[in-house]
């Protein structure tokens, strides 16, 4: 063996075996413990694919399935939104543009677990304390308050509200720092060839933006469909079971109904969806590269 | 993983008998095993919002290390993550030598060989800590053998503003159906004041009290030996009759279903419910509100509002009053080095005076289950009207899986929130009665069918 080759295994070894141990035997435990019917405290026994059969002929897991679902992607359309209005608005401002950033970077750097308590005082319709009950009474707009979060479609909106508070900035500050690498001669030509700010927008900051946006995407769809404490800490999963997703489904499960195969394979159910999108994603970032 | 020999045990309980016959004075110092110099354990114990109670177990736990030359280490867990430090320490083998466990942990851990037989034990500390009343034998028992010795009941009671039944006269509710009647008498929306708040979320404050519903009603999932008995029957219908109605009915605030653990406790304190079930932190909340008084007038005004909060037990059903609650007990661990030193501690914890001491800080919600503590704490409960009946939780007490013993599938049933989904289902997803109890019922048939033995 070639001596430089040697020094390059050595040199890998230290990363292969961080790998191995953090990601790769994790995810074969997992997925082993997902084939077995394994209680908390007694010894796992294989199964096979039963608990996948299982859940997929269990209706509370198509529920949880559907929740994730309206949950992740609801929360990333309002980011991705919000966070392009957001890094347009900062694209044109020039003073204090530093001090904005590091300003709307807040909701992101605070525990979730706050915030979800803030936003569920916000939502809350206990009289003269849910902020925006306290809000519209006073301003005579409403006579009594109204309850957020009694129906199965406010409390979700309400979870994926603060998700979305939680993560847009991340998206405003990917989007800003892709836009400020958009060439200004581009927009330009653009406006020498007669295209007014809309079309700018569409033809040359979208398509300038479209790396910036797919990892964004990619990575907030990942985080949301993994969420837990902000549903946990708001609804935990109520009302009924209106909110409940996959990772408090999977934690209700394997913690206090103490079935940890079952809760393991509700984990990671979707993960072969994601590997796939993944694996298309990348495929199509590197095509564009290439 | 040492444990005690047949020698040892034999020789600690003629000791103990001997005591007791010959009725020497505090013989149950005598009667705890003998503890080695520098014994080191580590204790795990329930932290509630009562804040002195905590307190009050931690010293207790320290005087029994100062007075043995050994070490205990107390570590909290939360009725939130409670089942996650168990569950954790279990899977990673580090359980803790001493740990108080809720209502179905003992049927659970035992099952999971992780709990020591105290079957011996238990009876060799009856002089010193007493015996326990026969409704917690299904907690504390399973197959025949003890494994836990039980300490107190945390019961819920049924909270109502008493001046508001006055002002109505509206007779004050000793059953669910006079809950509801009284709610309506009492419902002033308009006011923003409801007659009940009761909601079906996944703490105690909703599975607890659907517990004593459909208890009361005379309806359990397992019959006696412990078995699966189908709900699917007419007293069940009724009481998720009941349990649905009062959301159709109007009786409370409209986003009573999303209540997490505190928001019962806050409307009723705060005069917008006249109604709700939970643990006598309310009274904690009062009295301390009291004690803070910045004036004169805010005293009276807060004295008045104690004196109205009246804390009634559940509301009976056709079939009794049976009243689900949390009984807390001490539990030894396998995995522990030195079970000698933690018996003794179990044994100086559960004693009469260590309990009455903790149960004088606990604000009423720490009710003792051994009958040698019950009977020394008849003066403490004898305060007022609400702790004469906090005092009484252990009557009351029915536990998990009544009327059977408390099993692992018993305790999964609750843990699985499915007898609080079903009422949610009826009220969100507007099932039917009887679609919602068919759903629970082959829900809770599953969980009985596919849990190893």
């Amino acid at each position: 063996m070639p001596k430089d080759t040697l020094a390059a295994f050595l040199f890998l070894l230290p990363l292969f075996i961080l790998v191995v141990a953090l990601i790769a035997y994790p995810f074969y435990r997992a997925l082993w413990l997902s084939l077995t019917d394994k209680l908390v405290g007694y010894p796992e026994r294989f199964v096979g694919l039963q608990n996948y059969i299982y859940l997929l002929n269990d209706d509370t897991f198509r529920e949880v399935v559907r929740n994730t679902m309206v949950f992740t992607v609801g929360s990333v359309a309002a980011k991705v939104l919000t966070g392009l209005a957001m890094a347009l608005v900062l694209n044109h401002v020039w003073r204090w543009r530093n001090f904005f950033r590091g300003l709307f970077l807040l909701p992101w750097i605070t525990s979730s677990v706050i915030i979800a308590l803030t936003w569920r005082w916000m939502f809350d319709s206990f009289p003269g304390r849910g902020f925006f009950n306290s809000v519209l009474i006073d301003l005579g707009l409403l006579s009594g308050p109204i309850a957020f979060m009694a129906s199965p479609e406010g409390a979700m909106l309400a979870v994926i509200v603060a998700n979305w508070w939680r993560g847009f900035p991340f998206f405003g500050v990917s989007y800003l720092a892709g836009m400020q690498a958009i060439s200004l001669e581009l927009y330009d030509a653009a406006a020498v060839d007669g295209a007014g700010p809309w079309q700018r927008f569409w033809h040359v900051t979208l398509p300038g933006l479209k790396h910036v946006m797919v990892v964004t995407v990619v990575l907030s769809l990942i985080l949301t469909i993994n969420d837990f404490n902000i549903i946990y800490v708001m609804t935990r999963g109520g009302p009924g079971t209106a909110t409940q997703v996959l990772a408090t489904y999977s934690y209700e499960v394997a913690f206090n109904q103490l079935r940890w195969g079952r809760g393991v394979t509700v984990s990671i159910f979707l993960v072969p969806l994601l590997v796939v999108g993944i694996a298309l994603v990348s495929r199509y970032l590197l095509r564009e590269r290439n | 993983m040492r444990t005690v020999t047949r020698r040892k045990f034999l020789a600690g309980a003629v000791g103990a008998s001997a005591t007791l016959a010959l009725g020497v004075p505090s013989a149950s110092a005598q009667a705890a095993p003998a503890v080695k110099k520098g014994a080191n354990l580590r204790l795990w114990i329930l932290k509630t919002y009562v804040e002195p109670t905590n307190k009050a177990i931690e010293a207790s736990a320290q005087r029994w290390a100062q007075k043995h030359g050994a070490t205990v280490t107390v570590e909290y867990f939360t009725f939130e993550d409670m089942q996650t430090k168990y569950v954790a320490a279990i899977e990673n083998r580090s359980t803790p030598d001493v740990g108080q466990l809720e209502t179905g942990a003992p049927a659970r851990f035992a099952g999971m060989g992780q709990l020591m037989d105290l079957t011996g034990f238990a009876r060799q500390i009856e002089g010193q800590v007493g015996k326990p009343p026969a409704n917690v034998a299904p907690v504390i028992v399973v197959d025949g053998k003890t494994y836990v010795i039980p300490w107190y009941i945390m019961a819920p009671f049924w909270y109502v503003w008493r001046d508001e039944f006055e002002k109505k006269k509206v007779k004050l509710p000793t059953t669910f159906e006079e809950t509801k009647q009284a709610a309506h008498a009492l419902n002033r929306p308009k006011e923003n004041f409801y007659g009940m708040g009761q909601s079906w979320n996944r703490t105690a404050d909703g599975y607890g009290v659907m517990q004593s519903l459909m208890y009361s009603y005379g309806v359990g999932w397992a019959t006696k030996e412990g078995k699966y008995k189908s709900i699917k029957t007419p007293a069940m219908q009724t009481a998720m009759k009941w349990a649905t109605d009062i959301y159709k009915e109007g009786i409370q605030p409209a986003d009573t279903l999303s209540w997490t653990g505190s928001q019962n406790n806050e409307n009723f304190i705060a005069r917008k419910i006249a109604q709700t079930s939970n643990g006598p932190s309310i009274t904690f909340a009062l009295e301390n509100a009291v004690a803070k008084a910045t004036d004169a007038a805010d005293r009276k005004r807060k004295e008045e509002a104690l004196a109205n909060s009246l804390a009634l037990p559940h509301p009976a059903g056709p079939d009794g009053r049976r009243m689900w609650a949390i009984a807390m007990s001490m539990g030894i661990f396998k995995s522990t080095k030195d079970p000698e030193a933690a018996m003794s501690l179990v044994a100086h914890m559960l004693s009469p005076e260590e309990t009455l001491g903790v149960m004088r800080d606990s604000y009423g919600q720490f009710a003792p289950v051994l009958d040698k503590a019950r009977a020394a704490s008849q003066e403490y409960f004898n305060k007022n009207e609400n702790y004469r009946t906090f005092g009484k939780a252990a009557e009351w007490f029915v536990p998990t899986g009544w009327p059977g013993p408390v099993t692992a599938a018993a305790a999964e049933v609750q843990a699985s929130n499915v007898l609080t989904d079903a009422p949610a289902k009826v009220i969100v997803d507007k099932w039917s009665v009887d679609q919602a109890i068919d759903w629970q019922d082959k829900k809770i048939k599953e969980i009985y069918d596919t849990l190893r033995a």
